[in-house]
């Protein structure tokens, strides 16, 4: 009886649990459609902002986060996929596999404001880039390696060896196995991690807020080294005048396009993971 | 004839490879090059409560306080809801829904922080003003829960792992000996993935040290640590919070710059620590069960 009775209460804090997260995620996910469905229209989205953001639309600030994730993507993707092609390709010696872990688990768990703060030093001061778009992109394409290159690794490495023995009896150098026979299976997971990255990437408010972007008075940079106005920034200058109706409401219709953003690529990302697990699989 | 794309091919891998691992070292180094003045000049006067920089006081405790505190406080809510909600998706829920599941994860996982810091603002500071008839929301508990909200799917992603790793076999052994659910879970399943549940609480732990933006906006920005200590309902201030209000106000080559570094490679050190911890955890378990 008691035995039964400690089993039920178990069941119910279980459910309990589940419970109070469906109902934060519901509470999240209606609050921002909510609040921000109210400002989204044409005008919003294709103007650009005035009076600090409480007017007008924020058309600049979605350019510059879309340039921003672009350059970011493009930088880290090369880098990303040779690691993650080194990893579990090359490296065989034990004690620099662990160092290569370490150095990818280590550049994951760094927090973003610290990427943020590497970047206002070694760029914005001692290269003395100034504020600039492009070194935004690149400390967010440093950030989302990571992300990447596990991704990668693990559907890379997860090809039985015999493609590889198979290949290598075919006469294939080990390059030719990587670039014949590894990548083309591999690359599903690859394409799963940009994904996932850019995703993470277009969220980031830290890394990017002292060295790339400008609150107000930017459009189109017109050089690498030109501020951007983002999403991400534009919503942290209006959360901070929330006494302000009108900038709160603009700093939802934000919130609500930025989240909107994020999940575009992190559902496509779960999609190709999905796609690809199949084709790999059958 | 195809020795030459090889070749080519090697470097390209391995200077990748050597780019990331330079790129942690020049993080590392210049964190530490530039709070070198701090730490020569102000030295023990950095773990000092009182951060003045006008006056040239320059100590980081308080800042330290409302990092440790605020992790605490959202550790506390989040791990015991996620790890009884892993069990649940783990153990209890049907495998068809699973996906379903995971994905809503995912979801939640990827609300920027910055959205959460908004929704701070709008409704959790209100709530807990209006609840504990305060002059303000924005106090460390605010901040404390919000970071919980946002480490919750971590814990949950991760211990639903480890519990799935878990062989059926065990769970079939347990079964057959009569055990009810529950025992089945605390006296099989859980000792059996302690290690990958404690590297994920570390993770976790790491990730809210590490979080800015929605702290910062809710914590309040006071720097100091309140009466009595455990005065949760006061506002606060963590190493985070002050380097994304401050930092873009001090001067490069400065005194204050640099002892707003040193913070940072203060905070980067004890998260780099907890995640190699981490894995170790995770490295151990795997070694032993598969």
């Amino acid at each position: 009886m008691n035995r039964r009775f400690i089993n039920k209460l178990f069941y119910g804090s279980s459910w309990t649990a589940v419970a109070v997260c469906c109902l934060v995620l519901i509470f999240l996910l209606l609050t921002i459609t909510w609040n921000g469905i109210k400002s989204i229209n044409i005008e919003f989205l294709f103007t650009a902002s005035k009076n600090f953001g409480a007017g007008g639309g924020i058309f600049y600030q979605i350019l510059g986060t879309i340039l921003l994730i672009i350059f970011a993507a493009i930088i880290s993707f090369p880098i990303a996929l040779g690691m993650a092609i080194f990893r579990s390709e090359y490296l065989k010696n034990p004690l620099l596999k662990k160092l290569v872990e370490a150095f990818i688990y280590g550049l994951n768990g760094i927090p973003s404001i610290i990427f943020g703060i590497f970047g206002l030093i070694f760029f914005v001061n001692v290269l003395n880039t100034g504020i600039s778009w492009f070194v935004g992109s690149i400390v967010l394409g440093i950030m989302i390696i990571p992300t990447i290159t596990l991704s990668t690794y693990q559907s890379i490495n997860s090809i039985p060896k015999i493609y590889r023995e198979t290949a290598q009896a075919l006469g294939f150098n080990r390059w030719q196995v990587i670039t014949r026979v590894l990548l083309p299976q591999g690359i599903g997971g690859a394409i799963t991690g940009l994904l996932l990255g850019i995703a993470r990437a277009a969220g980031e408010t830290a890394p990017i807020m002292f060295i790339a972007t400008a609150f107000s008075g930017v459009d189109v940079p017109h050089s690498l080294f030109d501020p951007v106005t983002a999403l991400p920034t534009h919503i942290l200058a209006l959360a901070q005048q929330a006494t302000n109706k009108q900038a709160l409401q603009n700093g939802w219709g934000a919130s609500l396009v930025l989240l909107c953003i994020v999940m575009i690529f992190s559902i496509s990302g779960l999609f190709t993971r999905i796609i690809f697990k199949t084709t790999t699989e059958r | 004839m195809s020795a030459l794309p090889g070749r080519v091919g090697q470097i390209y891998v391995v200077s990748a490879t050597l780019i990331s691992g330079v790129v942690i070292l020049l993080i590392i180094v210049f964190l530490f090059l530039n709070s070198w003045d701090a730490i020569s000049q102000v030295g023990g006067g950095l773990f000092t409560l009182e951060w003045h920089p006008p006056n040239g006081k320059y100590g980081i405790l308080s800042m330290l306080y409302g990092s440790v505190i605020v992790t605490v406080i959202s550790l506390v809510i989040a791990v015991p809801l996620g790890i009884f909600s892993a069990i649940f998706i783990s153990e209890i829920l049907l495998p068809k829904y699973k996906p379903f599941v995971k994905s809503l994860l995912e979801i939640l996982a990827g609300i920027p922080s910055i959205i959460y810091g908004l929704i701070g603002i709008a409704f959790f500071s209100v709530w807990v003003r209006d609840f504990f008839a305060l002059q303000s929301g924005r106090t460390i508990l605010t901040a404390g829960i919000l970071l919980s909200i946002m480490i919750l799917p971590t814990i949950v992603t991760l211990t639903d792992d480890a519990l799935r790793n878990v062989p059926v076999k065990y769970r079939e052994a347990a079964r057959g000996l009569g055990l009810y659910n529950y025992e089945v879970i605390k006296s099989a399943l859980l000792p059996i993935a302690k290690g990958d549940i404690i590297g994920a609480v570390l993770l976790a732990l790491g990730r809210a040290l590490g979080e800015t933006m929605a702290v910062m906006l809710v914590i309040g920005s006071i720097d100091k640590i309140p009466q009595p200590v455990f005065n949760f309902l006061a506002p606060g201030q963590t190493i985070t919070s002050k380097l994304g209000r401050e930092i873009a106000e001090s001067a490069f080559g400065s005194l204050h710059f640099s002892s707003m570094i040193f913070m940072g490679l203060l905070l980067l050190v004890i998260v780099l620590v907890l995640t190699v911890i981490a894995q170790l955890y995770f490295k151990k378990e795997q070694r032993l069960y598969e």
